[in-house]
């Protein structure tokens, strides 16, 4: 139902409500947290790739000062992490909470110290001696696909967790008859989120109850939840999992972990707290991967450039094991399905293999999949422009769906909803000032610079619930979130959410929707989440859906706990329930505004004096709903960037100049807030395409595990952005809201690998950009081969 | 064990210490000033900023013995009387936080700035901050948080 | 990642220092601005059984100019060299190489010394102190000496220092200090150097009569490049570009995950390149290429 009146909040960029207490340092993260008595807890762990577990010799270690017990695999053998797809022919894989008789990636945890605190469980932690026997590693897809490679968990017939394979009836006829192709082969390096927080959790169990409390620098309390009631094999109401402040996420904080685990069993054992907080070297090694996907795509298509037929081979490097509750299988899956972007493609075929190897099991990452599809779609209109010598623009011009084409059923079966991809295109063009970069490029050239501008288009599939998640194999469908709102006695509202805020301003907008629906000021509302007892169920805050969903629960609950204040009112006012308008402060009678209660007033009446309700009526304001944004197939968020960029032609090193985004997510809460995801997620696929890369030797050892050798863009690599925005509503979500905390970090690659490429255009060499980060040393390979001198990179 | 005696956001602290202890250990354990974050431990991503004798540090790659004697600043100085520094309101209004981990090392950092160089401007800005790093904001609303707090410390000072 | 147990000390003079390190052992460091040994302490890197603080220690931090030659203690920070006007009078290359070093909270801790005695062979000290023909100065209860910077250096964090001494203060030469260059490669600001490069001349009418080419983050201890020496003392009109062409030919670089062999050498000649333009301007000798 529509609010009574217009909204107050809703698209007000109101000041976030967290921030005061942020800037005081009165956050309160994981690692501030240490309940008396709290033990510190550090693992051991593997420095082999491949091995197989000898022995550990734990003696000297147990012994050591201050050390209460040393843990080894054996003694959380019962217990692992085991995520099975549904997909047919999906291989399991088990995770040990410790390592058993083998290791499989540098990093793995081998044995847990626990002792008095950190500085001397690290000193022990250096006593433990593990006998690891080296097997050959597969460090990379073709290694671990090879048929000589032995699979890396037992009982498996080869090193792919899943290949599948799609393509539409018509693929075959189309390719085959179009008359021209162009194919790529793009790879993206393997990074992640890396949050400035690491992970961190506190486990503390009763054992007078039996109930374990744990909390954990997580983005997804409930499916943490659920993953501990499976891996310890205690039902979900002996388990409390809470998340308070958390810095940052990202994705890397959206799975559960084996230290998360352990803490859990080593607390039991010990009857103590037990505190764990990554190092950031741990983090590098054993806070879950992302993001290194390697694509062949073929483009068919006609002489003005329409594109007939896309076909598509997808490899993802998974690492050693399936992570819960995503599975190994989300990234390729996530790939096959969004590949086609946001043009109006009715063939495709497509296949994916998602591959284990010795590296640090992949997980979610921001965008997911996505930033490698778009790179893959966009470097590809860019090479079907240049074959065919059409702008740029035009060539996306001519193949971007349109007003009419909605709803869209792509070619992988998704549906999009609606969208203004021709609009937001031409709008960025105006924004970020296309006409004077290609001026200020043209003026560079002669003074012997190189400066090039990039651009994509892309189309971000948000607030996917039921219906899509369910098609992906995993074994909890996430299809929705649950939002309790409580009016108490003084006026004032608690809204209870299962979605988290680590930085999404939630903790504001979700206040922002219910202030309107209530009629009540922001002061008087208070968001809380971030605790698995506050409310029932929920999946958390990934995948660019908690505004949509937990705003779309919110507001359920919010109209429940109003419906019960307007027919309250008119039992006091002597008139009928729908005429009661709730208004700000107020619920009067339509009409006739002077009579009218006091929202105050009149949730006193209905705690305090429950002889007045009429018949029926509880004393009870409060409301849980749920909320799955029907048919689930997701709200389509869409946007365009351009960027230019200038590089230093002796030494490849590029920076970004400009980059404007206008970005089309609906109707927007918080503008302000809406921004600042944006350029959060720029900034992110700016390090994605320039600077972020966890390299490995071919033993599979590690080689980025400090700050100084893993490189994150820092202030002076990022430009002032420019922003706008463009507000077509989904017909699917209350509200008409679209989610987007993830698309800033989408198209940055695809951004700036075009922009490099055009920089190198006018030389006498054709190079094609096809490889992330474009690290100073790889652009000045691409630089080589357009001066006619080497191949590229 | 060693002893230390330190001024931390000037109330005099005694202690005695392992001299291992970080700084930031100190701080946070000792003292329970969980404002001060520490995020890589080695020196990069600038969470754990503080001021020693008003000057920026690292609090991970200091020991606390080398405070000894001295007076530390830490985000639980800036608010005063409950009122926000203009720096941290500079933050609030130009939305120049977002998980708000890297806030406190970050807001040490800029007050050492508007001490030193309150006529920066944008780029000058973004050299000079380089040393903390935010995953989050993209630094955009960042810069403009400290282009406000400069502009407000300088008029301060004109006005003075 | 918190640093391994160790006995700490602060002596509050030379002497008691210098007793101390020399009864201490191998096994003793020094902390100076702790910005190198803190991440070595806290990565595990290093386990000394006693840490000897030097803040204490009085004398070190002292910044002396007299007949263009500054000499400048141990402990003074890359901050301060930044901001000290005499060195910025008399050893400008230092004050710019000093604003490349870290960020500014690493810089109001980390010293002089400290680098120096660390010898990261990525760092921009040395290769300021090669330029400017300096030496360090080095105490311990046997006595004091100077090391010329040519000869201080050795390899990957080893130098010629004894375990029982310490850095006292560095000396820079007047001769070259006035015709300078400073270039380097970073990946983003504040980070060690890929490579970097000072250049440093001695100018008699116009020409340059004698060069210093010092190059870091190329070989395992800060190098000169006497071959681009010598094509800035030839004096054609492309100097500059034939001493960075002679750096890259004659030198034969380290590879790492920031960069082989082959791109380092791209990165001598850039940054050599550009180090030797700017000295050369300075002068407005052999300017005209670049
Ligand atoms: C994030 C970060 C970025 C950095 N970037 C750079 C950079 O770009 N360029 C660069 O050059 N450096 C950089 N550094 C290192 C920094 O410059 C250090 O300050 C310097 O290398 C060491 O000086 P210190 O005073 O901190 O020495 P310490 O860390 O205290 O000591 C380093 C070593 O030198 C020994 N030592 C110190 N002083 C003396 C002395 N007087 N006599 C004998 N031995 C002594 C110590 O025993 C120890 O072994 C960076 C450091 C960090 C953490
Ligand atoms: S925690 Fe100190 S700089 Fe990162
Ligand atoms: S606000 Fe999250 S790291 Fe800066």
């Amino acid at each position: 139902m529509a609010a009574d009146q217009a909204p107050r909040y809703f698209g007000a960029r109101v000041a976030r409500r967290q921030d005061d207490r942020l800037l005081r340092g009165d956050g309160r993260y994981v690692a501030d947290i240490s309940p008396a008595g709290v033990l510190a807890a550090k693992f051991v762990r593997s420095d082999e790739a491949h091995a197989v577990v000898a022995g550990i010799d734990i003696e000297a270690a147990s012994v050591a000062e201050g050390v209460k017990e040393v843990f080894v695999g054996e003694d959380f053998a019962d217990n692992e992490i085991r995520c099975v797809s549904s997909y047919a022919g999906f291989q399991e894989s088990a995770q040990p909470i410790l390592a058993l008789d083998r290791v499989r990636h540098v990093g793995e945890a081998l044995a847990m110290v626990v002792a008095d605190n950190e500085y001397v469980a690290e000193d022990a932690a250096e006593l433990v001696v593990a006998d690891l026997e080296p097997l050959p590693a597969a460090v990379d897809i073709d290694t671990a696909l090879d048929v000589g490679c032995a699979p890396l968990h037992p009982g498996w017939r080869d090193n792919a967790f899943v290949r599948r394979r799609a393509t539409t009836y018509g693929f075959n006829e189309a390719s085959s008859s179009a008359p021209h192709r162009v194919s790529i082969e793009l790879h993206n390096g393997r990074h992640s989120g890396v949050p400035i927080e690491t992970r961190a959790c506190v486990a503390e169990h009763d054992p007078g109850t039996g109930r374990f409390r744990l909390h954990t620098t997580t983005q997804i309390p409930h499916l943490i939840r659920a993953g501990l009631s499976w891996a310890l094999g205690v039902p979900e109401s002996l388990i409390q999992v809470i998340a308070p402040d958390v810095g940052g996420g990202f994705g890397i904080k959206a799975q559960l972990y084996p230290e998360e685990v352990a803490c859990c069993l080593a607390a039991r054992r010990l009857s103590r707290p037990v505190k764990w907080v990554e190092d950031r070297r741990e983090h590098f090694v054993a806070a879950h991967h992302s993001r290194e996907h390697r694509h062949s795509v073929t483009g068919y298509f006609d002489d003005d450039g329409t594109i007939l037929a896309l076909e598509a081979d997808i490899a993802v490097d998974m690492g050693a094991y399936s992570v819960f509750p995503w599975t190994a299988t989300m990234d390729g899956g996530m790939a096959m399905g969004i590949l086609p972007g946001p043009y109006r493609i009715h063939e495709y075929s497509v296949s994916s293999t998602s591959v284990c190897t010795n590296k640090t099991p992949y997980g979610a990452y921001r965008g997911v999949a996505r930033p490698a599809a778009c790179f893959s779609i966009e470097r590809l209109m860019d090479q079907i422009a240049r074959h065919l010598g059409v702008d740029r623009v035009e060539i996306r011009n001519r193949n971007l769906l349109a007003d009419g084409d909605y709803p869209w059923r792509s070619p992988s079966g998704l549906i999009y909803d609606s969208g203004s991809l021709v609009e937001s295109l031409d709008a960025v063009l105006a924004l970020g000032d296309l006409e004077g970069l290609l001026k200020r490029q043209a003026d560079a050239r002669t003074a012997g610079r190189l400066v090039g501008v990039g651009l994509a288009v892309f189309t971000e599939q948000t607030a996917h619930t039921t219906q899509e998640f369910k098609q992906r194999g995993v074994p909890i469908v996430f299809g929705y979130e649950t939002a309790k709102v409580r009016l108490d006695a003084s006026g004032t509202a608690v809204v209870s959410a299962s979605i988290h805020d680590h930085g999404q301003g939630l903790e504001t907008t979700l206040a922002q929707v219910a202030a309107d629906r209530l009629g009540l000021d922001l002061e008087q509302i208070r968001v809380e989440y971030g605790d698995t007892e506050q409310v029932a169920y929920g999946a958390g805050t990934f995948a660019s859906r908690s505004a949509v969903l937990a705003g779309g629960a919110v507001t359920k609950a919010a109209d429940a706990v109003a419906d019960t204040l307007r027919q309250v009112a008119a039992h006091m006012l002597e008139a009928a329930p729908e005429d009661m308008v709730v208004e700000t402060g107020r619920v009067s009678v339509a009409g006739s505004p002077s009579q009218f209660l006091e929202t105050t007033e009149l949730c006193r009446l209905i705690y305090q004096r429950p002889e007045r309700l009429p018949e029926g009526v509880e004393p009870h304001l409060e409301a849980s709903r749920t909320y799955d944004a029907h048919p689930g197939t997701g709200a389509y968020t869409n946007a365009a960037h351009l960027a230019s960029v200038e590089i230093d032609p002796l030494t490849g090193k590029t920076r970004v100049l400009s980059y404007a985004v206008v970005e089309d997510c609906g109707p927007m809460i918080n503008p302000t807030i809406v921004e600042g995801q944006i350029f959060g997620g720029v900034a992110q696929g700016v390090g994605s395409a320039l600077f972020e890369e966890f390299l490995y030797d071919e033993a599979g050892q590690p080689l980025s595990t400090t700050f100084a050798d893993y490189l994150v863009p820092v202030m002076s690599d990022i430009p002032d952005f420019q922003v706008a925005h463009l507000q077509t509503p989904s017909p699917h979500t209350i509200g008409g809201l679209k989610g987007m905390g993830e698309g800033g970090a989408i198209a940055p690659g695809a951004v700036i690998a075009s922009a490099v490429e055009d920089a190198l255009s006018h030389l006498v060499g054709t190079v094609t950009v096809d490889r992330l980060p474009l690290t100073p040393e790889r652009v000045l390979g691409y630089i080589d081969a357009a001066n006619g001198n080497g191949t590229g990179p | 064990m060693a002893e230390l005696s330190v001024s931390v956001n000037g109330e005099l602290t005694a202690a005695q210490v392992d001299p291992r202890t970080l700084l930031s250990d100190y701080l946070r354990d000792h003292l329970g000033l969980t404002g001060t974050h520490v995020g890589c431990e080695h020196g990069y991503c600038g969470a754990c900023t503080v001021l020693v004798d008003g000057a920026s540090v690292r609090s991970c790659l200091t020991l606390a013995v080398q405070a000894d004697g001295r007076s530390v600043d830490t985000v639980e100085s800036l608010a005063s009387n409950g009122e926000l520094h203009p720096i941290q309101q500079a933050f609030k209004e130009c939305h120049g936080l977002q998980c708000g981990f890297c806030t406190p090392g970050l807001l040490m950092s800029v007050l050492e700035l508007a001490a030193t160089n309150p006529g920066c401007g944008r780029d000058e800005i973004r050299e000079h901050l380089s040393g903390n790093v935010c995953r989050c904001t993209g630094y955009h609303h960042i810069v403009d948080a400290v282009e406000a707090a400069l502009n407000s410390v300088r008029e301060q000072g004109d006005g003075s | 990642m918190k640093p391994p147990r160790f006995a700490y000390c602060a002596p509050q003079t030379l002497p008691e220092l210098l007793e101390i390190l020399s009864e201490a052992g191998d096994e003793a460091v020094v902390l100076a601005g702790g910005q190198s040994l803190l991440p070595m302490l806290n990565l595990r890197l290093a386990a000394p059984s006693h840490v000897i603080d030097l803040d204490r220690v009085p004398g070190l931090d002292r910044i002396d100019g007299a007949n263009g030659c500054v000499e400048v203690g141990a402990m003074v920070t890359h901050r301060r060299m930044e901001t000290d006007p005499v060195v910025a009078a008399s050893a400008p290359l230092a004050r710019c190489a000093a604003g490349f070093v870290g960020y500014r909270a690493i810089r109001n801790r980390g010293t002089v010394g400290g680098s120096v005695a660390h010898a990261d062979p990525a760092a921009e000290w040395p290769i300021v102190l090669l330029a400017l023909d300096g030496a360090v100065d080095l105490a311990s209860v046997r006595g004091w000496r100077s090391v010329a910077a040519e000869d201080f250096f050795e390899s990957v964090y080893t130098t010629a220092k004894r375990p029982d001494e310490v850095v006292t203060s560095l000396s820079f030469g007047s001769r070259f200090a006035h015709s300078w260059g400073f270039s380097e490669f970073q990946r983003r600001v504040g980070d060690f150097a890929t490579v970097a490069v000072a250049v440093a001349c001695v100018m008699e009418s116009g020409e340059v009569a004698e060069a210093r080419v010092a190059i870091a983050g190329v070989a395992d201890r800060p190098v000169r490049c006497p071959e681009a020496e010598a094509a800035l003392v030839a004096g054609s009109r492309s100097a500059a570009s034939d001493a960075a062409a002679a750096a890259r030919d004659s030198i034969e670089p380290i590879s790492d995950i920031h960069g082989s062999s082959s791109f380092r050498k791209r990165l001598i000649y850039a940054e050599t390149q550009r180090a030797a333009l700017q000295a050369l301007r300075a002068n407005g000798a052999g300017a005209d290429d670049g």
